[in-house]
């Protein structure tokens, strides 16, 4: 009888203190460590958006700490450039992300339910080459392509990235909706079609509407990618005029060693877009970071 | 009945291929097959952008790499880095998983911050880090406030520039893991942990009897995406160091494919150094594939 109640309450105790650790509060001392980590950790990026607002002068004096005078000036010098470097790239890369995204998107929702929905030969080879596109690292194709590019007069062009891109991009896509649209039953599109309605149709009114949660982080990662990708445009738009942002940017450090806060200010400025984008689609991103990594 | 027959047939239905598959299909066939065919094919040449003639010859272009240094000492500097991004990003990632597994919204706006890298372009990344590591760069004003009469030049020494932009592109991939291992963490079920402490365990027993068996899956989904994540470095080194300082000492396959076949023209050789890359990633990936899919099994 006693030694039942003391196990009993031994065990409570345990139970209790286990439930202490485990119910999510954190002590201070965790506390006072996760902080001092994430400061750490971010201080680069505490710099630059700092920086962005400081003189050149104070910026060399005070690298880390924020001064009196801050000002708007570097914001200004990249916005009135001359050149226009950082508006071009700005039309430019909203241009190639906006119309690259959706036409990736759109093709590869429409992809994965042929090749999920058909039984033929076709279907089947798609299944086999269209991942293979995954694993092709840009670096390797970009030779050829530069000459195709060329042969078909769309180097330098906002178009002939945009058509690389959407063909790029493609079997990210394909991948995840084609896992995402195993789970939506037939018998949705069955009865479309019983009701006389065609392939089109069906996929536009049924199929399409139940992807939106696989489509938003197939949208997401396609667009951080293409707005922030470097090597493509590098080669294919060239360093000059009339690149994308992100390049725009490598011009900009490249040009302008010395004024740190312009260089700074570029980088802020180029960020906000996607930043705006990220945050109104967080929940999709981590979603499809966490579907794709655990569907492997 | 009637209702299965009507659909079965409507995948035959020819609109649905033309329309559906043929579009993407084609994009995908001329602007990413096509280009890996032709970059097959002329690693079997000798093409040259300042030459005119081009010449079949074989396999020579492969033979060559294996006994070129400067190719060699890019491997080297590439499998260096790919270990860097497996090990650092992972490691840390998991430590500040672990320590953020709270409630609370100063845990939320935390989890947060260590994602803001992700999104970054690494152009950006690469600047960032820039301005700190170089000679005179805040870290080394920091070293020598502090009283260090000669800090490293992280970027300028042939010997760690190497290491410092492994420790940049890392940087950037923590934020990656810290949410993955976060969900890990998340989904392993409450009961099994108290069980375990009703038991006896402390929190470093538990941990491993517990904590780390079940995140075992996102722990190799994590180290595969970030090795082919390291094999296919370009941004950062074209940004922060142009594969120096001296020569080829931060050369990654990516950077050394552009450079050697369009910088320097040489077409053929460049092509079979691409192709090099494409069947080292593709053998990576798939060999993934298959550890994944065991575990899955196993689990």
């Amino acid at each position: 009888m006693t030694a039942e109640a003391g196990v009993g309450h031994r065990t409570s105790g345990r139970r209790q203190l286990a439930s202490q650790i485990e119910a999510g509060r954190a002590g201070p001392a965790r506390t006072l460590i996760a902080l001092i980590l994430t400061a750490v950790f971010i201080y680069p990026i505490y710099l630059v958006v700092l920086n962005a607002f400081k003189t050149q002068d104070a910026i060399y004096r005070y690298p880390g700490l924020p001064t009196l005078s801050l000002t708007w000036r570097n914001f200004v010098d990249v916005l009135t450039r001359p050149d226009g470097l950082f508006w071009t790239g700005l039309i430019n890369s909203v241009q190639i992300t906006v119309v690259g995204t959706l036409l990736s998107t759109v093709l590869a929702a429409m992809m994965a339910h042929y090749i999920v929905r058909s039984t033929g030969w076709f279907a089947k080879m798609l299944w086999v080459v269209i991942p293979l596109g995954v694993m092709i690292p840009p670096a390797t194709t970009l030779l050829p392509l530069l000459r195709m590019m060329r042969d078909l007069g769309l180097i330098g062009s906002v178009f002939g990235l945009i058509v690389l891109y959407v063909a790029g991009s493609l079997p990210f896509g394909v991948l995840v909706f084609t896992g995402f649209m195993r789970t939506i039953p037939k018998e949705l599109e069955e009865a479309a079609a019983m009701d006389g309605a065609g392939p089109v149709r069906t996929f536009w009114s049924i199929v399409f509407p139940l992807l939106r949660p696989a489509g938003a982080s197939v949208v997401i990662f396609i667009a951080v990618g293409l707005w922030n990708d470097f090597i493509t445009p590098l080669i294919i738009l060239g360093p000059a005029n009339g690149s994308t942002i992100t390049v725009g940017m490598y011009r900009q450090i490249s040009e302008h060693v010395s004024n740190y806060g312009a260089v700074f200010a570029y980088m802020v400025l180029a960020t906000i877009p996607i930043l705006v984008l990220f945050i109104f689609m967080q929940k999709h991103f981590v979603k499809g970071l966490l579907g794709g990594a655990t569907k492997g | 009945m009637q209702m299965q027959n009507k659909y079965r047939l409507a995948p035959r239905n020819p609109l649905h291929v033309l329309l559906f598959a043929v579009p993407g299909a084609v994009l995908y066939a001329v602007f990413v097959l096509w280009p890996l065919l032709l970059a097959l094919w002329s690693s079997f040449t000798d093409e040259d952008a300042y030459r005119l003639t081009t010449s079949f010859v074989g396999f020579d272009n492969y033979g060559r790499l294996f006994t070129d240094p400067a190719y060699l000492q890019t491997l080297r500097n590439t499998v260096i880095l790919a270990l860097i991004c497996i090990v650092v990003p992972n490691a840390l990632g998991l430590g500040i998983a672990v320590l953020l597994d709270r409630a609370g919204w100063a845990f939320n706006v935390m989890r947060a911050v260590f994602f803001i890298p992700v999104i970054l372009s690494s152009v950006v990344v690469a600047v960032i880090w820039q301005q700190m590591l170089k000679d005179d760069g805040l870290i080394n004003a920091s070293l020598r406030a502090f009283g260090v009469a000669d800090p490293p030049g992280w970027l300028s020494d042939p010997s760690l520039a190497l290491y410092s932009v492994g420790w940049i592109t890392a940087w950037q991939a923590v934020g990656t893991c810290v949410v993955l291992y976060l969900a890990g963490l998340q989904s392993i079920p409450k009961e099994l942990l108290e069980a375990a402490s009703i038991d006896g365990a402390g929190p470093v027993r538990r941990f491993r009897a517990v904590t780390w068996p079940l995140l075992a899956p996102s722990v190799t989904i994590m180290t595969v995406l970030s090795m082919i994540g390291g094999f296919k470095i370009y941004d950062q080194v074209k940004v922060m160091t142009n594969g120096g300082p001296g020569v080829g000492t931060t050369s990654t396959l990516a950077f050394d494919v552009v450079r050697t076949g369009i910088d320097a023209g040489a077409v053929g050789y460049g092509a079979a150094k691409a192709a090099a890359m494409f069947f080292m990633i593709a053998a990576i990936s798939l060999l993934a594939i298959r550890v994944m899919r065991r575990r899955e099994v196993d689990l």
